[in-house]
């Protein structure tokens, strides 16, 4: 009785707090065309700040201020967020790109970190097979079975013990 | 004033060189007198760096500008708070400040071993001196925070404007206590490398040291990503800056270190692995710091600007040669019986689980120095920013999320698939009816679907371990249910306590989609008594204030924000100018709910203030972001709690065994 009630009202607390989450989502989130953030985003400022267009921090800033205006005015022209991060490309370079192009070398920037998890993950599969080789180690079929819950044991063990310290 | 300092700095350097002898031939011709005077050498060592300190914070208070630091950081009109908050804010006293911080934390290990780990601890005070030594030289000879100036100036230069913030009073502190405090464990690694003491005593000796080293670099995280949405005015929090990442991976890699050791301990595995990624750990601060100082790669964060990158990278180099030099040596005494049985265990889980957080943590690394590389090898110099890190950190994250759920409720050794299936079939069932909730809703970013749906699914894990314990007790120990649940986490601290972090984690995770993804901007010049509109907020410029301090000049907005035609809040964001700096920046005004912030930014001003310019994000679910960082900040407190009853039990049953040793030994099948 106890613990249907309490699973009830946990299961139901969860999934409120999740499904207000989500409302928040649609509440406040209305689709709109491409904003000049999301294009400024993908452009470095040229100032010196090291940040992009849409997030560099001087006020006065004479190059990302002025680009922000341009490309407000582009896309109120229709222009999309490709198109105008290509013109800028021809115009400044590979430098205006706040992220690697995906041609030659920098390829590189691309696929190293997924190559390196998948390199790890290779070795862990190594590990584990000699692992499970290795003298010693008990084989699979010794394990609790399906009947014996691991969980509830481990959880018994854990409250007896704290009962014997508790006397 | 000034020479004290000098002085103390140089005694410092002495007693530092000193204990590393005392204790080495303290140790070596089994003389405790010797280990006592190296203690004792530490502890001189603190307070002189604490007279330098003190020093310096005199002659910023004081606004004694024959000091070159004080001239270049301070002025007479820079208010108190900033005066104090300066000894970090330039590159001499930011380096003394670490020291400070390093020098404490050597002390207070040394008080904590005094009696214990006698093998070990007088390596790992050795090594914990070696690298006080690396920063005491840098202050003494190469960057020296006690240089006089001639002529004295009548007015210092003042600091830099952005680092006039509450949250850079406290970000900086943060993130170097965390920082620092990581040497610790790095220290006593090292040691147990050197002593060939390779059993679980270094790890169980310095597991406080490691969850409060994670702890202090989480809330520094959160603080700087604070002071980012407060200070750089673009509605945004996180810019992976190189600074920032700097400050990421080390979080990134003890977030690995502390889940790594729990299998050390249950099953004696993996002693590589550890030594190497509390290594990495220490590493990768130091990395930090060169990136910080160097100037190699800019970035907004980069407040010290100077040569001493040759001298961090230097000793960046060293550490690794010497820490990978002393692994390679001891490989063959690290090895451990392993024990293994299946994939779906929870062993299998925590090491993906290392292997993601490792990879996210060589993403960073790699994106934040491929613009150097592209420069050696191509001759160009290209940005990697956002774009590039939340492509390939975006799915490592997610899967990150799934094992998260998944490692903390499958047990060691091996879960049957059925087993697997009972477990998690509710919580599975939450995560995708929360994905059709959220589609049904409008919702098509995929990227949105997923995060929202693995996080009520990790969230119904972690409920349902909660509602297994509570239940468990209250028919066993017949106790009500809050009562249950209370008792559950204390006696039970370091699991339960983890998972509050894990719930910390999601929270932060769905405030970072929701700002991410759904943020809406508007950037419109209006006329006074004219208005605007984003999502459902009308804003109305009703006009402008000025006013002017000796320290700086403020002309503030006044937005009135009103919301189906009642007004809900006077907003007022403003522009200031600081004076001595002859800096402008951004004062931005955010109004925050658990729904949304409204966040204005006064972009620009005609002469008369007549006519305003304000850019305006409206960004969903941001409040969680914070709230995350608390929940996270609050489980790491539960973690670390000492449990008083279990301490006391053990002494009791273990007779005259300290039970401070017992102590980091972990509760079966716990975290």
């Amino acid at each position: 009785m106890i613990r249907r009630f309490i699973a009830r009202r946990s299961t139901a607390v969860g999934t409120l707090i999740l499904a207000i989450l989500v409302a928040a989502i649609s509440v406040t989130y209305a689709a709109t065309r491409v904003s000049v953030g999301e294009v400024s985003e993908g452009l470095t400022c040229q100032c010196g700040c090291g940040l992009t267009v849409a997030n560099c921090n001087h006020p006065t800033c004479s190059f990302s201020v002025p680009l922000r205006t341009e490309i407000e005015g582009m896309l109120d022209r229709g222009m999309s967020r490709d198109a105008i991060i290509g013109f800028y490309r021809n115009k400044f370079g590979e430098k205006i790109l706040s992220a690697p192009t995906t041609e030659g070398f920098n390829l590189l920037a691309w696929t190293m970190p997924f190559a390196a998890i998948v390199v790890g993950g290779g070795l862990i599969a190594i590990a584990f097979t000699r692992w499970r080789h290795a003298p010693g180690s008990k084989p699979a079929e010794s394990s609790p079975s399906d009947a014996v819950a691991p969980f509830d044991d481990e959880l018994r063990r854990r409250l007896e013990r704290e009962l014997k310290e508790q006397l | 004033m000034p020479d004290l300092g000098k002085l103390a700095l140089a005694i410092a350097l002495i007693l530092a060189v000193y204990s590393i002898f005392a204790n080495i031939y303290g140790t070596r011709r089994n003389s405790p007198d010797f280990i006592v005077s190296a203690r004792h050498a530490l502890w001189a060592m603190c307070a002189m760096v604490t007279i330098a300190v003190a020093n310096l914070w005199l002659g910023l208070l004081r606004s004694d500008f024959s000091m070159e630091y004080v001239a270049a950081y301070s002025s007479t009109t820079l208010p108190t708070a900033y005066k104090f908050t300066a000894l970090w804010g330039g590159q001499q006293g930011s380096l003394l400040f670490w020291t400070w911080l390093l020098s404490i934390f050597t002390s207070i290990a040394a008080f904590q071993n005094r009696r214990r780990n006698p093998e070990i601890a007088p390596y790992a005070l050795a090594v914990l001196a070696t690298i006080a030594i690396f920063f005491l030289g840098m202050l003494n000879f190469v960057t020296r925070p006690f240089d006089l100036i001639s002529p004295v100036p009548l007015q210092g230069t003042d600091l830099n404007p952005l680092l006039q913030n509450y949250w850079m009073a406290i970000h900086p502190p943060s993130l170097y206590t965390g920082y620092v405090s990581s040497t610790v464990p790095f220290a006593f690694g090292a040691a147990a490398l050197i002593t060939g003491k390779l059993d679980d005593s270094w790890i169980r000796s310095t597991r406080r040291w490691a969850i409060f080293s994670w702890f202090f670099l989480t809330l520094g995280n959160m603080f700087g990503a604070r002071w980012a949405y407060e200070v750089l005015g673009w509605g945004g929090y996180w810019a992976w800056d190189p600074v920032e990442n700097a400050a990421f991976m080390p979080w990134l890699v003890m977030t690995a270190y502390l889940h790594s050791v729990m299998i050390q301990e249950r099953k004696d595995m993996l002693k590589v692995w550890n030594l190497a990624l509390i290594g990495l750990a220490f590493a990768l601060t130091i990395f930090g710091t060169f990136i910080t100082r160097s100037g190699v790669i800019s970035s907004v964060h980069s407040f010290t600007q100077s040569g001493l990158g040759p001298y961090f990278l230097s000793f960046l180099i060293a550490v690794v040669l010497c820490y990978s030099a002393l692994l390679i040596w001891r490989a063959s005494d690290l090895r451990s019986p392993a024990e293994f049985e299946s994939y779906l265990s929870r062993e299998a889980a925590f090491l993906f689980n290392n292997l993601v957080l490792v990879g996210i943590a060589f993403a960073v690394f790699w994106g934040t120095i491929f613009p150097v590389l592209s420069e050696w090898v191509r001759g160009v110099k290209i940005t990697v920013g956002p774009p590039f890190f939340n492509s390939v950190n975006g799915p490592l994250a997610l899967a990150l999320i799934f094992l998260m759920g998944v490692g903390p409720l499958i047990a060691w050794r091996r879960t049957t698939p059925v087993r697997l299936a009972q477990v998690f079939a509710a919580p599975a069932i939450t995560g995708v009816a929360i994905g059709i909730l959220a589609a049904a809703m409008g919702l098509r970013e995929w990227y949105a679907l997923t995060g929202f749906s693995l996080a009520a699914f990790v969230l119904g894990t972690i409920i349902v371990e909660f509602r297994r314990g509570v239940v468990a007790r209250v028919q066993m120990v017949k106790e009500p249910p809050a009562k249950a649940l209370v008792n559950l986490v204390a006696k039970n601290n370091r699991r339960y306590g983890g998972y509050i972090i894990h719930i910390g984690v999601l929270v932060a995770f769905v405030g970072v989609v929701g700002s991410s993804f759904f943020r809406a901007e508007v950037k419109k010049s209006v006329a006074v008594g004219s208005s605007f509109t984003i999502g459902s907020f009308s804003l109305k410029y009703l006009g402008l204030d000025e006013s002017e301090t000796p320290h700086l000049e403020e002309a503030t907005a006044r937005i009135q924000v009103m919301r189906d035609g009642r007004e809900i809040t006077l907003m007022t964001p403003a522009k200031l100018f600081y004076k001595r700096q002859q800096q402008p920046a951004t004062k931005v005004a955010i109004r925050s709910t658990p729904f949304a912030d409204l966040y204005i930014v006064l972009a620009g001003l005609d002469e008369n203030g007549n006519r305003a310019t304000f850019e305006v994000f409206l960004t969903p679910l941001v409040f969680w972001l914070w709230a995350g960082g608390v929940l996270m900040a609050i489980g790491t407190v539960v973690v670390m709690w000492p449990n008083v009853r279990e301490r006391a039990a053990i002494s009791v049953a273990v007779g005259r065994r300290r039970a401070d040793d017992l102590l980091g030994e972990p509760a079966p099948g716990g975290q």
